[in-house]
């Protein structure tokens, strides 16, 4: 290649600098920044920005809010993987290899709530759980367990599971296409060959879906964990604010709350890196449960 | 034989058309509850209208500011898009094709960035952006975007640009064309599926977004769509205003629904054959 040396490190400059320059400006230094925040006490003006040291980080182990905020997260983690997974897997496995002919519909149709913001998704949710014109209770009613109607998002006891309902329904779609693209790539042989050997479809799935489609689960699994841990607050806030009471608290609408809305953006820096930590030590554990060998056949 | 398969088909599509029923079923609800008036909506919340209303979609975007929304979140949906392409494509090329020191550890960079909360910024990123006098711009919330969205970009990217053979960049290398043309001219055009796939999805997510909007912006007229969306649900309750509400709800998810329409089968397409594997 003729190429001067002066060329190619003007394009490779080209390539990477304006995009890295941004980066560090709009993802790197709020990041640090939060880290640094969280050493301060501040409202926000800068005349009373005070350097405080560990006390944001004191004040969160003697908080009753965060404790239950993370129990919650973590509630949100689980409900969210086994019903995510169970369905998606379920819908993946049958809508590949069942030969099911109006398959593209249902593919089309679970994707929908993938593409819809969590505002519209928040606000029909709470019609569906309205009291009084919700459908939930309405249907309860017709049936005639008028004493199962509720309040359901005002209710401290099933606040939590409410709200965990539409995040596993606004979550299929994307993990359903995941797997199924997984599926897809198993050479058909290994099934016909099973067959001839006698092979149940269910050991079929155990013995050759599952392996096969392992990273792909594997991906899911974790993306589903990083997600919620990082970003179920935003139905949280936008369905019950944390309320009734605290029972729908999650850490980053606590880390909302009290940041943008008591103005204690220390706190609140603080409250962030502890999400932080959380989850990264969360995905650590989580990659070293998964770990298992590849299976290629 | 042929009357157990028939009736494990019709037990597998139990599942199947019910779940289809639960998602299809909220969304129907509110395309209805948007032509009827509020009055039917109280005394009969499952009827279908007795004359379709359209009335409820004007007064959603004329008073409620939804209009100008629109408006706002088509702006940000599309610049953001554009921008995150402008930065993603080059930086993915260089990342795959370019050897130089500390590739690995860039790639790896944007990566990780991607397992981040991005909750922990927002505070910094209100600040940064307090201090520049760029709160309530909607350019400075397109560039903020379309930032958030380059690690997943360039992911997906560099796994379509594997797929460009190297014979042709050497061809035309030898021809004397410059780096910069064979990214444009021979390397980019080959891309374009991975590019439509990416810019879908970093599309969806812009015309969706909602915090950093909320944190970001604060005049009325500023407003995108998610923001409109939850000023009318709270002055909807005041004034039980839910035909409008559904309104509005439509007018934001429509627009969704007629793209992805479209071009689903790019999402699918990218999903199962290059990105995630």
């Amino acid at each position: 290649m003729v190429q001067s040396k002066k060329q190619k490190y003007l394009f490779l400059a080209f390539c990477l600098l304006p995009t890295f320059l941004v980066f560090c400006i709009f993802t790197v230094y709020p990041m640090l920044g939060g880290i640094y925040y969280s050493f301060f006490d501040w409202s926000g003006t800068s005349s009373v920005k005070e350097f405080i040291g560990l006390d944001n980080y004191q004040r969160i182990f003697h908080d009753a809010v965060i404790p239950k905020a993370i129990l919650n997260d973590y509630f949100f983690v689980f409900i969210k993987l086994i019903g995510i997974m169970l369905l998606a897997l379920f819908f993946a496995v049958a809508l590949t290899q069942l030969k099911i002919k109006e398959a593209p519909f249902y593919r089309i149709v679970f994707f929908f709530p993938n593409i819809m913001s969590v505002v519209v998704i928040g606000i029909l949710w709470q019609f569906i759980y309205d009291p009084n014109i919700g459908v939930v209770n309405g249907v309860l009613r017709s049936i005639g367990l008028e004493e199962w109607a509720r309040p359901w998002l005002g209710d401290m006891t099933w606040a939590l599971p409410s709200v965990a309902i539409p995040a596993i329904w606004a979550g299929i779609g994307l993990f359903m296409l995941l797997l199924m693209g997984g599926i897809t790539n198993i050479p058909k042989s290994l099934y016909e060959a099973a067959h001839i050997d006698g092979a149940s479809e269910w050991q079929q799935f155990w013995k050759i879906t599952v392996p096969l489609i392992w990273p792909q689960i594997k991906t899911s699994i974790i993306y589903i964990v990083i997600t919620s841990l990082n970003g179920s607050f935003v139905l949280v806030q936008v369905m019950t604010s944390g309320g009734p009471g605290m029972a729908t608290e999650v850490m980053g609408s606590y880390l909302y709350q009290k940041a943008f809305e008591d103005f204690q953006f220390g706190y609140g820096a603080a409250i962030g890196v502890l999400i932080l930590v959380i989850s990264l030590v969360t995905v650590v554990v989580l990659q070293f449960i998964l770990k298992k060998e590849k299976v290629e056949y | 034989m042929k009357n157990v398969k028939s009736l494990s088909g019709i037990a597998v599509r139990i599942p199947l058309l019910l779940w289809s029923f639960m998602v299809i079923f909220p969304l129907i609800w509110m395309f209805i509850g948007a032509l009827k008036t509020n009055a039917e909506i109280f005394t009969s919340p499952w009827s279908l209208p007795a004359t379709l209303n359209f009335k409820n979609f004007v007064v959603a975007w004329t008073d409620y500011n939804i209009g100008r929304a629109f408006l706002n979140s088509l702006f940000v949906t599309f610049l953001g898009t554009v921008l995150t392409l402008a930065f993603s494509i080059p930086t993915a090329y260089a990342l795959e094709r370019l050897r130089f020191k500390g590739n690995e550890i860039l790639l790896n960079t944007y990566l990780a960035s991607m397992m981040i909360p991005s909750v922990l910024g927002w505070i910094p990123l209100f600040f940064l952006l307090l201090k520049f006098n760029l709160l309530d711009n909607l350019w400075a919330l397109s560039l903020v975007y379309a930032v958030s969205h380059i690690p997943f970009t360039i992911f997906i990217l560099i796994s379509f640009m594997g797929n460009v053979p190297k014979e042709l960049e050497e061809a035309a290398a030898i021809d004397g064309m410059s780096p910069f043309g064979i990214l444009f001219k021979i390397v980019t055009p080959l891309i374009v599926s991975g590019i439509v796939t990416s810019s879908i999805l970093n599309a969806i997510a812009f015309w969706n977004e909602y915090f950093m909007a909320l944190i970001l912006l604060q005049a009325d007229s500023k407003n995108t769509l998610g923001i409109a969306m939850d000023l009318l649900k709270t002055s909807a309750q005041y004034e039980s205003a839910w035909g409008v509400l559904f309104a509005g709800l439509s007018i934001a998810v429509i627009p969704v629904i007629i793209f992805y329409s479209i071009f689903q089968r790019h999402i699918v397409k990218g999903m199962t054959e290059g990105a995630i594997k």
